[in-house]
């Protein structure tokens, strides 16, 4: 970066060089000019004296700035470290960090004072404005967020174990105004102890007005409201875990988390009341092959789509407030078993506020075998949590309750109960948790494996869990 | 956002007050506190014309930024961080605001943004942007409900 500054600098000297010299030659030309005139006609040729003063002033001028800009080119050479302001130019290194401290810009350039004869928009901003102030640059936003955890549980099989958690790292690129990219990229390591790469999301977004957004790509589901408030940084949970309900797949969850397709959203003109919309339609989760990737990102292993619809509302009268439902439908082809058709209905009230947070979500999947037995499955949690200073406590509850017997996750059976847990914020990009938890386990599959129970939460009846987590 | 009152209005010996401007092809005169904090915390992205909203914030520590955050967002600076962390992460933040360094610069980028919204002293407002009403106000009115807190 500093070579490209470097050339530019140079490039800004040989200019002047190159002005001085047509300036000295006009200056030449000029006097000789006036000298060659008087010697032909043989008069005197009065010179202007205010047009050599400005000329000289000009020369004056451009040697200062000559001068300013070898001292620059000296600094960089000798590797100086590139000043705040520099971050602006258009030298700036093309990956930066969104909030908390997006692009600052510096006022070096700026004018004293405001131009009383501003140009127009298309003419105003030169390569140097045009870097610095466009709003639609193609630039690479990143953020990183990570969590490393010592986990111990009482279930039969288990280890108490230092644990790498996800690394994520969050990329963000405005393409246009209307149109962005996102994408989330995580490393993580699962029971094989290998470590993995996946982009748990990747989206190419089109906002054409705030009642209508278009993203298409690969999405966390729309269903309820965990789902869209927490992705794939543990961070942002006041918890070390989700709620086992909304687990990813990877890790033993039962919910389709992630879905391949297009996704409308946006606000339903609704006044105060602020409603809200979310729909989607995509390939679905893999039924077909249970051991192969749950998500069907490249294929679809039939031409049947899912298709969900939330609805919510964020009243202005309370703030924080958050109260919805969604359905979801997918038809599901296990081997050996015939069609089953899926439906997930979810309903939810929240409030969530910069101190105090109370969640509370239930949810009920719904599988009718076709011409067989339907399978219902409630679940639900409820946690709530306040801060005080950088202490926050929590509790939350939980709940699942599937048959033995269900077609699509045997292994899940009863688990219910509860989770105590302190989150400290030690400093702003660094927190600590501690959790324990309590589960009553009934009907689920013993072996403790990388689908069935992953992480010790609600898969061990007696589960302590010490986590650090941090953005960078 | 109700289509009344003056645009680009000259500003008296208000010093203390923090005047809302905005491109000055914006249609857009006044704005209520629910809609200002709409559009700075990110909750609207768009202005009724279509442009995508661009939010300009002065620099961390700046009085007229504490005095956002108190009066608008009525959030610290942490907590505000959070919130637009968290936005950004879920998708309802569509872009970042721009953290400027000074109010030059902010009227610079407001002037060249269609879309921009940011915000200076009363005193630093010149021709190239549109001062808008707050709640039907004026920085120099009396009631004017953004007051700088030195």
């Amino acid at each position: 970066m500093h070579l490209l500054v470097l050339s530019l600098a140079m490039e800004s000297i040989s200019h002047i060089r190159f002005t001085k010299s047509i300036i000295g030659l006009g200056l030449f030309v000029f006097l000789a000019g006036g000298s060659l005139f008087s010697q032909e006609s043989g008069t005197t040729v009065t010179v202007d004296r205010n047009v050599v003063q400005a000329l000289l002033q000009r020369i004056s001028s451009l040697e200062a700035s000559e001068k300013e800009l070898r001292e620059r080119v000296s600094q960089l050479e000798k590797g100086a470290a590139p000043s705040a302001t520099v971050a602006a130019n258009p030298s700036a290194p093309l990956l930066s960090t969104v909030s908390p401290h997006p692009e600052t810009i510096a006022a070096t350039t700026a004018p004293s004072q405001p131009d009383p004869f501003p140009k127009p928009q298309s003419e105003q901003m030169g390569p140097v404005d045009q870097e610095r102030m466009d709003v639609s640059k193609t630039q690479l936003n990143i953020r990183g967020f990570g969590d490393f955890g010592l986990y111990g549980g009482n279930q039969k099989g288990q280890t108490t174990t230092f644990s790498l958690g996800q690394m994520n790292l969050f990329i963000t690129s405005n393409l246009s105004e209307r149109f962005r990219f996102l994408t989330e990229l995580v490393f993580e390591v699962h029971q094989d102890n290998d470590f993995e790469e996946d982009l748990e999301r990747i989206l190419l977004e089109y906002s054409a007005s705030d009642y209508f957004k278009l993203s298409a790509g690969r999405y966390h589901t729309a269903i309820g409201y965990y789902n869209t408030a927490y992705h794939h940084a543990t961070w942002f949970q006041t918890t070390t875990e989700r709620p086992y309900i909304f687990a990813f797949e990877d890790e033993g969850g039962i919910l389709p988390i992630h879905n391949v397709g297009v996704e409308a959203s946006g606000l339903i003109p609704s006044g105060q009341l602020g409603l809200n919309y979310i729909a989607s339609v995509g390939n679905g989760r893999n039924s077909t092959n249970p051991d192969g990737e749950p998500v069907q990102n490249y294929v679809d292993d039939t031409n049947h789509k899912a298709v969900n619809l939330a609805l919510f509302a964020r009243p202005d009268a309370i703030p924080g407030l958050q109260v919805g439902f969604s359905v979801y439908r997918d038809a599901l082809f296990p081997p050996n078993v015939p069609r089953v058709n899926e439906t997930i209905v979810d309903g939810y009230a929240v409030l969530a506020r910069p101190r105090f947070e109370w969640l509370n979500e239930a949810l009920m999947i719904r599988h009718a075998v076709l011409g067989g037995h339907v399978f219902e499955t409630p679940s639900f949690y409820s946690q709530i949590s306040e801060r005080f200073g950088l202490y926050r406590p929590y509790f939350r509850y939980q709940y699942v309750n599937a048959s033995s017997q269900e077609p699509i996750f045997p292994q899940v059976g009863l688990r219910t109960g509860p989770s105590v847990g302190i989150r400290f914020d030690p400093a702003e990009s660094v927190a600590l948790k501690l959790q324990y938890d309590y589960t009553e386990l009934r009907r689920q599959s013993p072996v403790i494996d990388g689908k069935s129970c992953p992480q010790l939460s609600m898969c061990a009846p007696n589960a302590l869990a010490l986590q650090v987590d941090f953005k960078f | 956002m109700d289509p009344r009152a003056t645009s680009s209005p000259r500003v008296n010996s208000t010093t203390q007050s923090l005047a809302i401007i905005i491109n000055r092809a914006n249609p857009v005169d006044n704005l209520s506190l629910v809609e200002l904090r709409r559009l700075f915390l990110g909750e609207r992205n768009h202005w009724p014309n279509g442009h995508r909203v661009a939010v300009a914030m002065l620099d961390y520590g700046q009085p007229e930024r504490q005095t956002v955050l108190r009066l608008i967002f009525r959030m610290d600076e942490k907590t505000y961080q959070d919130h637009l962390l968290r936005g950004m992460f879920r998708g309802d933040v569509f872009v970042a605001p721009k953290t400027l360094a000074s109010p030059t610069i902010v009227r610079k980028f407001i002037f060249n943004a269609p879309g921009a919204i940011g915000y200076v002293r009363a005193s630093d407002v010149d021709g190239t942007v549109k001062v808008v009403r707050i709640d039907g106000l004026l920085p120099q009115d009396k009631d004017y409900p953004l007051q700088i807190d030195e």
